[in-house]
């Protein structure tokens, strides 16, 4: 006890109370002052020491719900219950040991045919694998840009007002913006090899449930004669690769794009109106997966109707 | 029989939630007595299984999800801002001249709303960092109103903090918008004392427990409120310490609409609260049972 201030009398005397700080000041911009001068690009702007990458800019609303009320109804929904003790299922197909010499290194192929997983049931639903969004894509066809690429700026342009995306921006590589889709194949009066003829963009992250929220709110709402996104027919397949791939699709008409809040801004701007087609993926796969996934969506208020 | 052509009435009207469910279930509005005849054979063998002396009971965890975002951290709010800043600084400059005509009105309205959002990220050099305006309109500075010719103003954002708030009113459901709130009641419990609990209903003979949970809804109690229960599975069970007293199932429902309707018999009081303060107002060995069912948000 004695001790401690008999120090502290005996430092303030060495260095007065002002010096100190300074002397703390010193050190403090030396450690803070880079060694070097950072380097510089083409344009003679600093390149900085890290890769700085964008993330989250603000709350989601549509996420929130998501993570606070969907995720739990939808494990309470989709769950199936098993008694303790029952056996588990029987393997009928023959197994291979992949690290048995003779199979090592030759073609494994799927067993029951490249189909299988379409035949394949979901698996049991527990708290780690309810079904949730992993991304929202938009495309349009534009036949005009047959005759000229140019006819393309105009749903390009639209595109990236209504996804706010662009390639790599802010510093995500994944980031790959709006894209030119080209035709795969030579069709006689319809389609040519390569062409440009349509866009798309992939929606992520929180910008995806806040396109959710766009469509739920002002698009919707304001289509004229729109009852809700038609259901199959109840006696349609589970196991086609559309019910199993965990992908729900449905077009908008042309007049919907201006419905739009970031297009109806700037309507004029615009050539011509877009329809598109929305495909939401979802990260579940198996037998009738398309099924969970529309549970899901009308959880977001996306209305579906029986045709 | 009227039970089960109401309830399957009402599992069509909630089809448009549960699309998944519709599979195994007829959708026509009218539900006929072919239709619950038809599923009678399953009935019986789930109730055979039933001993006569069993007593079940059904619990709704009644919930009302949160109406309101939640307030972020000190550190989300930091963390946003920064990120924001870090967007601004890295973004694409907008295209105008193919989004805008050049001089035109938007144009001139995008470009000080830009400069506006600029501002707002980086400040001016040599000015004061601006006080924030409560009405959020970044036009403010070069006009004294702001607006334009035929402009609206912007519209005025409500409280995130109500009467009920403000009073403590546990009956209101505009309290705690941020909150998952769960309906408590309180009632007689067989030993003839008031006590805090989940609605509860006890499953009849020829009963499915999903039924009487419908059942429960539907009574004076729960006749005000519109409500939705997620599904036919329960989401938990409670089994008492005291072995006469009957195994609780619980199931979860949403109300959408409406209110509850204390009828003074079976149900005296209620109260909507969140998870914690729902902990000093029931019975330790129930709270342990359905703590678990609860958002701890």
């Amino acid at each position: 006890m004695s001790a401690a201030p008999a120090v502290n009398v005996a430092r303030s005397a060495v260095k007065p109370d002002g010096r100190w700080r300074a002397a703390i000041a010193a050190r403090r911009t030396k450690a803070l002052t880079p060694r070097k001068l950072l380097k510089r690009d083409q344009n003679g702007l600093p390149v900085p020491h890290v890769h700085v990458i964008v993330r989250d800019t603000h709350q989601s609303r549509v996420a929130d719900h998501y993570n606070s009320t969907l995720r739990d109804d939808l494990m309470y929904m989709n769950y199936t219950h098993k008694p303790a003790d029952s056996k588990p299922p029987r393997n009928i197909r023959l197994s291979y040991d992949l690290e048995d010499p003779y199979v090592k290194h030759r073609y494994n192929p799927p067993i029951g045919g490249s189909f299988a997983w379409t035949r394949q049931a979901l698996p049991p639903v527990t708290y780690e694998n309810v079904v949730e969004l992993e991304c929202i894509q938009l495309h349009t066809m534009v036949k005009d840009a047959l005759q000229s690429k140019s006819h393309l700026l105009g749903a390009i342009m639209a595109f990236r007002a209504i996804s706010g995306l662009s390639t790599e921006q802010g510093g995500q590589r994944t980031t790959e913006g709006v894209q030119i889709v080209r035709g795969k194949k030579q069709v006689q009066g319809w389609m040519r090899r390569k062409a440009p003829v349509g866009v798309k963009v992939d929606i992520k992250g929180p910008q995806m449930y806040d396109f959710i929220g766009t469509l739920v709110h002002f698009v919707f709402p304001r289509m004229r004669e729109f009852n809700g996104i038609p259901l199959p027919r109840q006696s349609s397949s589970l196991i086609s690769a559309s019910a199993a791939s965990g992908v729900v699709s449905f077009g908008l008409p042309p007049m919907a794009m201006g419905l739009f809040p970031q297009i109806e801004y700037n309507m004029d701007a615009y050539p011509n109106n877009y329809g598109m087609h929305i495909h939401f993926i979802a990260n579940t796969r198996g037998e009738g997966a398309q099924n969970r996934v529309r549970t899901l969506l009308s959880g977001f208020q996306i209305p579906f109707v029986r045709a | 029989m009227d039970i089960v052509a109401v309830h399957l009435a009402q599992v069509s009207r909630s089809l448009a939630t549960a699309a998944e469910s519709s599979a195994s279930v007829p959708l026509s509005e009218g539900v006929t007595e072919a239709t619950v005849a038809a599923l009678r054979p399953s009935y019986k063998q789930v109730i055979k299984k039933r001993s006569d002396d069993t007593v079940v009971q059904t619990g709704i965890i009644l919930n009302r999800s949160p109406i309101l975002t939640r307030t972020p951290t000190r550190l989300e709010r930091a963390y946003y801002a920064y990120m924001q800043r870090i967007e601004r600084a890295l973004h694409n400059p907008v295209p105008t001249e193919f989004y805008f005509k050049s001089g035109s009105l938007l144009e001139g309205i995008f470009n000080r709303e830009e400069n506006a959002r600029e501002r707002k990220a980086w400040g001016r050099p040599g000015a004061k960092p601006r006080k924030a305006q409560s009405s959020g309109n970044a036009l403010g500075e070069e006009n004294e109103s702001g607006l334009l010719p035929g402009e609206e103003p912007p519209p005025q954002l409500m409280s995130r903090i109500t009467e009920a708030d403000r009073k403590g009113d546990v009956m209101s459901l505009d309290r705690k918008g941020e909150r998952n709130l769960y309906l408590l009641v309180q009632a007689r419990d067989e030993a003839g004392k008031d006590v805090w609990r989940f609605p509860q209903a006890v499953v009849g003979k020829e009963e499915l427990l999903h039924e009487a949970v419908h059942r429960e809804l539907r009574s004076p109690f729960g006749l005000g409120m519109d409500t939705w229960v997620v599904s036919r599975k329960p989401i938990g069970l409670y089994r008492p310490s005291v072995e006469p007293q009957p195994y609780l199932f619980f199931y979860k429902a949403h109300i959408l609409a409406g209110q509850a309707r204390p009828d003074g018999k079976s149900v005296l009081d209620f109260a909507w609260l969140s998870k914690e303060e729902i902990t000093p107002r029931v019975d330790k060995s129930y709270w342990n049972g359905v703590k678990d069912m609860l958002s701890d948000f």
